[in-house]
């Protein structure tokens, strides 16, 4: 669905970091959010985290940089990194091109699965007029 | 919030404290510059492509990777460093990053601008002249809870260093990068003739600062700031930090359309930027192309005469053709040599 302007496809969960997650049993693959890409600007750079890797929710597992200003992203889920995607790598700008497709970041087997339970599907009220506020905030 | 105008510092506390006061929890405008010159490369960046290592060791120039954007710069001390570290709570860290730059980079042009010359900032986050040459570097970085903000005010650039300690294919073409930095890159005694007393440009700045951020409380670093600078000093200067970013060197993406046709994208980075090519391909001639990327042609047509004169051409003919199109003086693209863009066009085109 469409929020403020911005996709959210509707079988995604979402954080408020701007993250997402297409979550399989306790597998997920997660990226950036369609509003992420788009406050960010051309993405010139992004780190590939590294396979093997445990991340952590909410705390910062990889970079991106636009317009000389590097950028945090905090994991959206705990896990373990299964498979990252080098070819952000080799072209950052796919996350803009493509933030739920070929613009994802990793794909990892979740520490608990019962995260899952604290974050928003896109019809959600509450992450609704969260995404507004944020356009507002970010003049977007 | 506190002001903290520390002068001259061992180059490396130069980089160390800014990085430190984030987590260490604190706020803070910070003024400052290296007493030792040294070279300092952007946080994605690979050293061992951007910066003539050897060069810098025989000559003791240190290298540090700092966690802000950007590009490879040659740091002395006549550039004052202005770092500022908000809360990303704090209201004027909200919006997005173009407002930011905006509403931070302000005082720094306010103060050219007193000193006598007429600077603007110029979106996204760069500081110029009437005469559009750039006037100060910035940058910015999430760092722990906050946003770091750094830039310099440039009294004086050693050129012939910051072009000797970049790593380039040639001679040829360092001098190239030389006389395009002297065109693109301008200072406050070239502006002025003269550059003027520290402590003066200091007191403009620090003004400028507290007519956006409030009142600045002179202060001396906190003891949590000064732990946190010796643990980063210890983290911040292995090789591994320095060295331990690799950029891929990748083959192009091809999408084949038919036995005869494809479309494949490729993008190259180059010293100048990133070079985008779009190339249509059938029967091994170039069909059509489409060149992009955040380098500089000049003059600024000069990239949609490159795409003309190479249109139709077989795939074999393009080096000979990008070679000659520069050797007939059409084009100046500081930082993207011949052999850049022949290789973002022929590696796609395998």
């Amino acid at each position: 669905m469409e929020i403020g302007g911005y996709q959210f496809p509707d079988e995604l969960y979402y954080d408020k970091e701007h993250n997402w997650a297409r979550v399989d049993g306790d597998q997920a693959t997660i990226g950036v959010t369609d509003f992420a890409q788009a406050i960010a600007g051309e993405i010139v750079f992004a780190e590939t985290p590294r396979v093997g890797r445990s991340i952590e929710s909410g705390n910062p597992f990889m970079s991106m940089e636009s317009g000389k200003w590097v950028g945090r992203i905090k994991a959206i889920l705990s896990g373990q990194i299964d498979e990252a995607n080098e070819e952000i790598e080799f072209d950052s700008t796919i996350i803009n091109q493509s933030p739920y497709g070929d613009g994802w970041l990793a794909k990892i087997t979740l520490n608990n699965p019962a995260e899952v339970d604290g974050l928003y599907h896109a019809d959600n009220a509450d992450f609704q007029a969260f995404i507004l506020a944020e356009k507002e905030k970010y003049g977007k | 919030m506190k002001l903290y105008d520390l002068g001259h510092v061992p180059w490396l506390d130069s980089q160390l404290i800014y990085h430190a006061l984030p987590r260490a929890n604190e706020e803070g405008l910070i003024l400052l510059a290296p007493a030792e010159p040294y070279v300092c490369i952007g946080f994605h960046q690979d050293a061992e492509q951007e910066v003539d290592l050897d060069l810098c060791r025989a000559r003791h120039i240190p290298v540090f990777r700092r966690e802000v954007g950007g590009g490879a710069v040659f740091l002395d001390g006549r550039q004052l460093f202005y770092q500022l570290v908000l809360s990303r709570d704090h209201p004027l860290a909200q919006g997005d990053k173009t407002a930011l730059y905006r509403r931070l980079l302000e005082p720094v042009a306010e103060t050219y601008r007193q000193l006598g010359v007429e600077a603007n900032y110029r979106p996204v986050n760069d500081i110029v002249t009437q005469e559009g040459r750039k006037i100060a570097g910035t940058g910015a970085a999430e760092i722990a809870n906050s946003l770091v903000l750094v830039g310099n005010v440039i009294f004086d650039f050693d050129y012939q260093t910051m072009v000797q300690v970049l790593r380039v294919p040639d001679e040829k073409y360092r001098d190239k990068v030389f006389k395009s930095m002297q065109e693109n890159l301008t200072t406050l005694q070239r502006e002025l003739g003269q550059t003027p007393d520290w402590d003066y440009v200091t007191g403009l700045l620090t003004r400028n600062y507290e007519a956006v951020l409030g009142p600045l409380t002179p202060g001396t670093l906190s003891q949590a700031v000064l732990d946190t600078v010796e643990t980063l000093r210890q983290t911040h200067t292995t090789e591994e930090w320095l060295l331990d970013r690799k950029r891929p060197a990748r083959a192009g993406r091809r999408v084949k359309v038919s036995t005869t046709a494809a479309v494949v994208r490729n993008v190259y980075k180059a010293r100048g930027g990133l070079i985008r090519a779009t190339l249509e391909i059938s029967a091994d001639r170039l069909a059509a192309i489409e060149l992009s990327g955040d380098f500089f042609f000049y003059p600024s047509d000069g990239v949609a005469k490159l795409e003309q004169c190479l249109t139709g051409l077989a795939l074999a003919e393009i080096p000979q053709a990008v070679r000659a199109f520069y050797a007939e003086g059409l084009i100046d693209s500081p930082g993207i040599a011949p052999d850049d863009l022949i290789a973002a066009l022929s590696s796609g085109a395998k």
